[in-house]
């Protein structure tokens, strides 16, 4: 299973994408051979506990799944299988709440957090090792982001080959059109939060680029 | 200009190719009555800002963008361009501006198409980005 | 400890009205040039009117250059206790309502509409959102222009 683990929609403050633009375009990409079979939304600094999109994941075809991503004192942090009581334990909105808290708190409450972008230029989870900070709860990181700027998904690789991290994928979609550009391939099916969660457990999943997520149809 | 109907998700739109010179911006910037020094015009107030060079306006970026759509859509056609300034622009290099059909709807009487629009450098410099909505006529 | 975030909220109920603005020939021109616009629809006025315009068109951004005409409020932000000044454009959006032509003479209305702070790269940012209105002299809305501008700590 393909799914894409970090993309934001209009519900975040600079994505210009509605969530059903990414599943119409993710249409496309199945048109031209590739394959996608979820999203999950990300969105910047809350989590939409209002918001259903099962109508919409199954007018489409595609799994939605929701989580969130935070800024934190060492980087922002993709939180997955998100719950009501880590909302109550931990402010979403608080831009420089401590990283290890975020990461043991997650797991305490049945999500599991996951340092984003980790080779990013200033703000990547690389920069604050470098600078000798530790992390020890850290075990999965985004190994590979679609909005990453040259040079920085080769940092976060050299970082997992280091540190012995984990990778999944996610595009880090801000337009309709970048959705699905880098996703995490399971070998399982995942349709809740819950199941992703348990799949992030098991350790057994990769990060690709979409040009590797094909169905033998592709022109590339 | 194109007709509604021929237009298809996926479809791209340009590239436009051009470059911002000291002169054009500088001439920018006087029509924007930002006279004066500025980060926009001179190499020691850019630096002051953490800058390499002066950089493009981002207003003017916007404006060049808007080219792209005018020029394929029509000059009344563009009714919403929505943008987010990722990198400041550099003077004298290559920009290449293009977009990419996302979305085709027909909303209170109109024929809306949506795209994302990317302004970016030579070497991928992801510099503007953002959505752009602009409305075509159906086939006669 | 939460970051705190601190600025003149009663800006977001504050009408900040300016012009009228005659927007010229001249300007036009010299917008179009700026932007190496060369449809002759905004620069000659022949062109124009033989397209069924009064006079030469604003091309679709032009309003941008005139939203500094307003004079915006400090909103004297603070962020963890420290002012925050300076700042450099972030975000714009352009909805074009009617056609701008020479000799209109528009009005402007702006009101703050979002201060909210995050993280990137360069460190901790907090950005501001202004949004205006500009009206012609038949009172007739020709566009709405949302900008934000960021400032770092």
């Amino acid at each position: 299973m393909y799914l894409d683990m970090h993309s934001h929609s209009v519900s975040s403050d600079d994505s210009r994408a509605t969530v059903e633009q990414y599943l119409k375009w993710i249409g496309v990409l199945r048109k031209r051979g590739h394959v996608v079979d979820g999203i999950v939304l990300t969105e910047h600094r809350k989590f939409d506990f209002d918001k259903d999109y099962s109508a919409l994941a199954s007018q489409y075809g595609v799994v939605v799944l929701k989580g969130s991503e935070l800024d934190t004192r060492y980087g922002h942090v993709l939180v997955y299988g998100v719950t009501e009581p880590l909302t109550r334990e931990i402010d979403f909105s608080n831009v420089a709440m401590d990283t290890r808290e975020l990461l043991k708190a997650a797991r305490q409450h049945d999500a599991y957090a996951v340092p984003a972008h980790p080779g990013r230029f200033g703000i990547g989870l690389t920069e604050y090792i470098q600078q000798g900070e530790t992390f020890d709860d850290v075990r999965i990181v985004e190994r590979l982001n679609g909005g990453s700027r040259k040079g920085e998904n080769e940092r976060a690789w050299e970082l997992c080959d280091n540190m012995g991290y984990l990778g999944v994928g996610g595009s880090d979609a801000h337009l309709t059109s970048h959705i699905g550009t880098c996703l995490t391939k399971f070998p399982t099916d995942i349709s809740t939060e819950a199941e992703l969660v348990e799949a992030l457990l098991s350790e057994q999943f990769q990060p690709v680029w979409l040009k590797d997520a094909t169905n033998g149809t592709t022109g590339e | 200009m194109p007709y509604f109907e021929d237009v298809e998700l996926g479809d791209e739109i340009g590239p436009l190719q051009t470059e911002a010179t000291d002169y054009g911006v500088l001439e920018f910037c006087q029509v924007w009555d930002n006279r004066g020094p500025s980060r926009f015009t001179d190499q020691a107030m850019a630096e002051e800002s953490r800058l390499p060079g002066p950089i493009v306006p981002g207003i003017m970026s916007m404006g060049i963008m808007a080219r792209l759509l005018t020029d394929w859509a029509g000059t009344e056609a563009l009714k919403d361009l929505d943008i987010v300034f990722r990198q400041p622009v550099p003077h004298h290099k290559p920009l290449t501006i293009a977009a990419t059909v996302t979305d085709t709807r027909q909303e209170d009487g109109e024929n809306l198409v949506e795209c994302d629009i990317l302004m970016t450098g030579a070497e991928g410099e992801r510099y503007v980005g953002g959505k752009a909505i602009v409305v075509l006529p159906s086939k006669p | 400890m939460a970051t705190e975030l601190d600025y003149d909220r009663s800006l977001h109920d504050k009408e900040h009205e300016a012009g009228p603005f005659e927007v010229t020939e001249s300007q036009i021109q010299a917008f179009s040039r700026g932007i190496a616009e060369t449809n002759p629809i905004y620069t000659d006025p022949a062109a124009a009117k033989a397209q069924g315009f009064r006079a030469i068109v604003a091309p679709p951004t032009f309003c941008t250059i005139m939203v500094r005409q307003v004079s915006l409020s400090d909103i004297n932000l603070k962020f963890n206790g420290a002012p925050m000044g300076g700042g450099m454009h972030a975000g714009q959006r352009v909805q074009s309502r009617a056609p701008i032509m020479a000799g209109d003479a528009l009005t402007a209305s702006s009101h703050l509409k979002d201060v909210y702070a995050k993280t990137g790269r360069s460190g901790t940012m907090v950005f501001i959102v202004w949004e205006t209105t500009f009206r012609n002299q038949d009172g007739t809305v020709v566009a709405d222009v949302q900008e934000s501008f960021v400032r770092r700590g």
